[in-house]
């Protein structure tokens, strides 16, 4: 969650812009200061950056884990280019994250809105929401497992209003199992999202609201003209965490179907670790880790100059 | 003592948390780090590195190990790890430079893999006392080059396995060819049970045994092994008949087996809720003991009466590091896992239905394990399991053909073809 103390941070009042900037020619740093800068750095250095870099190594090579690494340039690409599985899990990554995200987007805000007022029970039904949240994605993925198995929850529930035609073995069947799987990882995501949402509610100027109304402005004006745009710094801390928790997905998939069945549910991150822990092929694994690295990168980056221009 | 238990398979999620960065590509190294510092002498304490986790085999493995201290051989210590995390882990303690001395693991190619790159030990001198081990084990246990790099523990055997109160009530028996089979599955389907149970949902890999069982009954059990071993193509004819039988008994399958794992299926079978399942002893650790009686099994049918039986008797035991710092205590304790003693202190303190691999030793007491034991006993030629004559790296191309098989039976020229690419890539690498 960096990405959100990093938006807090950023969305500090700048400082006032008559105040100089102090000379500080000729002192020297304190030690303090610099072993703050340092020792982050250094600790990062061993557990972040070298093994990112030796990763990006790794995907040069062909390496079984057991035998020293062999150079083999970029044949880990090239195979990538090919390979109709890496497509797939591309393509499904996407869609989790326009599916994912673009839902929870929509349903956390929307949960916000109707539970942004002080109504007796409120907090009930905002603690029943936030409660998906609370439970790892694995223990999440068990209960859901449960409520899709056949004649399940999901069987019986279609059972009883009449719909038994639809019944299908949902985490079985390729063409139900990634939305089966989008499923449970939304009915919790929309909890945390609506939190933020709720968040950024509050910190709207209620006397922006009474000014549009005495405006004349009806419910739908005022979500569009003073609700929406006032949420900006909101939906820039929302879109980064779902942007990031969509490329990190992996648990609730791998815990339901493991990227099956044949592949069809299979996303970046899954085909990265059955590649890597699996099959073994530990340099093309890596290669699929840095297409993932660069796609994270694009977005945040894209986002980031975005930001600046609008700032600007 | 099998390497399939369902709760260290879910374990590969924990793991999965835990590798996962968002960047991802950190976590990959993991795998690369080795372990602490050299320890120089002779006669240090050996470690034995277990996966076998579940509480009963764990505590098996703990009497073991404390009798074999009080005998004054040696100094040895158990270390039991989560499946999972120990098959993952496995390359990285053999190439460290300080290993856990012996470890708990696979025969055949598996152990063979890793002789080949000189990290086994030579335990030749404690095959020189285990001279009554049949010939088929003896085999199993030499690498490629003629040293003896494994030590047998037990095994255990696949089955059609049924209740035999139900076969009474429907009125049907064990069949003894292809034909029969057959039969037996149209008789069961016009009562309403779906004859053949399966469980895809989690454990896609069951359905490897089929794989296995038609392709050792139809082109025998050499050519078998040479498939796994990349030697010959799975789009060849030959591997293409294989389908070619399934197909007249997949319309018998339990059309909800896709959807739930293994246990779910012995739910299923012992419920009556199918008629038979092809699977190993082990799933009668998920079974109630009350049901453990009315279990009975036949072997998979015969198909060509001209090819060899063969079985598929997976065997677990275990392996030295080449790098041991006490080469001799290691032996000492190879060769107290390979006595009478120890392997019926296993096999009573054990949950699961095995075979112990010391022919003197004796199998824990019931007519199922003794019809097991003469089946294996009778077969030509033994044959472990799919990722064990290949490879765990080969076993996942293997999943998707499969369950994509069972899904869509139209498309097995695709199939194939796609199986055979995904395999030369686990071969090269």
């Amino acid at each position: 969650m960096t990405s959100v103390d990093e938006r807090v941070l950023a969305a500090q009042p700048p400082a006032p812009a008559n105040t100089r900037p102090r000379r500080r020619r000729g002192k020297p740093l304190s030690p303090l200061l610099v072993a703050f800068v340092l020792v982050p750095f250094a600790v990062e250095s061993i557990w972040v950056f070298w093994p990112a870099l030796q990763g990006f190594w790794f995907s040069l090579t062909r390496w079984d884990g057991l035998e020293p690494p062999t150079y083999i340039g970029f044949d880990n690409y090239a195979e990538l280019a090919g390979d109709a599985t890496f497509r797939g899990a591309l393509i499904n990554t996407v869609l989790w994250l326009v599916l994912f995200g673009g839902l929870s987007v929509i349903g956390g805000f929307g949960m916000a809105l109707i539970l942004q007022r002080e109504r007796r029970g409120v907090g009930f039904y905002r603690a029943a929401l936030f409660t998906p949240v609370v439970f790892s994605l694995v223990v999440t993925a068990l209960v859901w497992r449960v409520f899709y198995q056949p004649d399940g929850v999901a069987d019986e529930l279609l059972r009883a209003v009449g719909l038994e035609h639809l019944i299908r073995p949902w985490l079985a069947d390729p063409e139900t199992a990634l939305y089966a799987v989008i499923l449970p990882a939304l009915w919790r995501q929309i909890g945390y999202v609506m939190v933020l949402y709720l968040a950024g509610l509050k910190a709207i100027d209620p006397a922006l609201h009474e000014a549009a109304k005495m405006d004349g402005a009806n419910n739908w004006q005022r979500l569009r003209n003073v609700t929406i745009p006032q949420l900006k710094g909101v939906n820039a801390v929302v879109l980064s965490v779902i942007v990031i928790d969509s490329l990190r997905s992996f648990d609730i998939v791998w815990s339901l179907t493991k990227g099956g069945p044949y592949h069809s549910s299979e996303l970046l991150s899954t085909y990265m670790y059955s590649t890597a822990f699996q099959s073994l092929r530990l340099g093309y694994a890596s290669a699929i880790a840095v297409v993932i690295f660069v796609l994270a990168l694009a977005v945040i980056l894209g986002y980031l100059v975005r930001a600046f221009r609008e700032d600007a | 003592m099998n390497d399939f238990d369902p709760s260290r398979r879910r374990f590969l999620g924990h793991v999965g948390l835990a590798g996962l960065g968002v960047l991802g590509a950190g976590s990959l190294v993991g795998c690369a780090s080795s372990a602490s510092s050299p320890s120089g002498s002779g006669n240090s304490a050996i470690t034995l590195q277990s996966n076998l986790s579940s509480p009963q085999a764990k505590v098996a493995m703990e009497k073991i190990i404390e009798n074999f201290n009080k005998q004054g051989k040696g100094a040895a210590s158990l270390n039991t790890v989560a499946s999972e995390t120990f098959r993952t882990q496995l390359p990285t303690y053999l190439t460290s430079a300080n290993p856990p001395d012996l470890y708990t693991w696979y025969a055949g190619s598996v152990a063979n893999d890793y002789a080949s790159k000189n990290l086994l030990l030579d335990v030749s001198d404690v095959w020189q006392g285990m001279a009554d081990y049949p010939e088929s084990l003896r085999t199993l246990s030499t690498d490629a080059a003629g040293k003896k790099v494994f030590v047998p523990m037990n095994n255990y055997w696949w089955g059609f396995f049924y209740r035999k109160s139900n076969f009474a009530k429907w009125g049907v028996q064990e069949p003894k060819n292809w034909a029969e089979f057959v039969t037996l599955c149209q008789t069961l389907q016009s009562k309403g049970v779906p004859p053949i149970g399966i469980g895809l949902g989690d454990t896609p890999w069951v359905a490897s045994a089929w794989f296995d069982y038609l392709n050792i009954r139809i082109n025998g059990a050499p050519f078998h092994r040479e498939l796994l071993a990349g030697k010959q193509r799975f789009d060849d004819p030959k591997v293409k008949a294989v389908f070619t039988k399934w197909r007249e008994v997949l319309p018998y399958f339990d059309p909800k087996g896709k959807a739930y794992p293994f246990q779910e299926a012995t739910t299923a079978l012992l419920a009556g809720k199918t008629g038979m399942f092809l699977i190993g002893t082990f799933f009668a650790d998920a079974a109630p003991k009350d049901a453990l009686g009315d279990l009975d099994f036949f072997r998979f049918p015969i198909i060509d009466p001209a090819v060899p039986l063969a079985e598929e008797a997976p065997t677990d035991g275990f392996f030295a590091s080449a790098k041991s710092a006490n080469p001799a205590g290691t032996k000492a304790l190879l060769t107290y896992l390979s006595s009478v003693e120890a392997q019926e202190a296993y096999v009573a303190a054990s949950a699961g239905i095995v075979l112990p691999a010391n022919p003197k030793a004796k199998a824990s007491d019931s007519p199922l394990v003794a019809k097991g034991k003469a089946m294996l006993e009778s077969a030509q030629e033994l044959t472990q399991f799919f990722n064990r004559d290949s490879s765990d790296a080969l076993q996942p191309t293997a999943d998707t053909a499969l369950t994509k098989f069972i899904d869509k039976p139209d498309q097995i020229d695709a199939i194939l073809r796609e199986w055979q690419a995904g395999a030369e890539k686990v071969f090269k690498g």
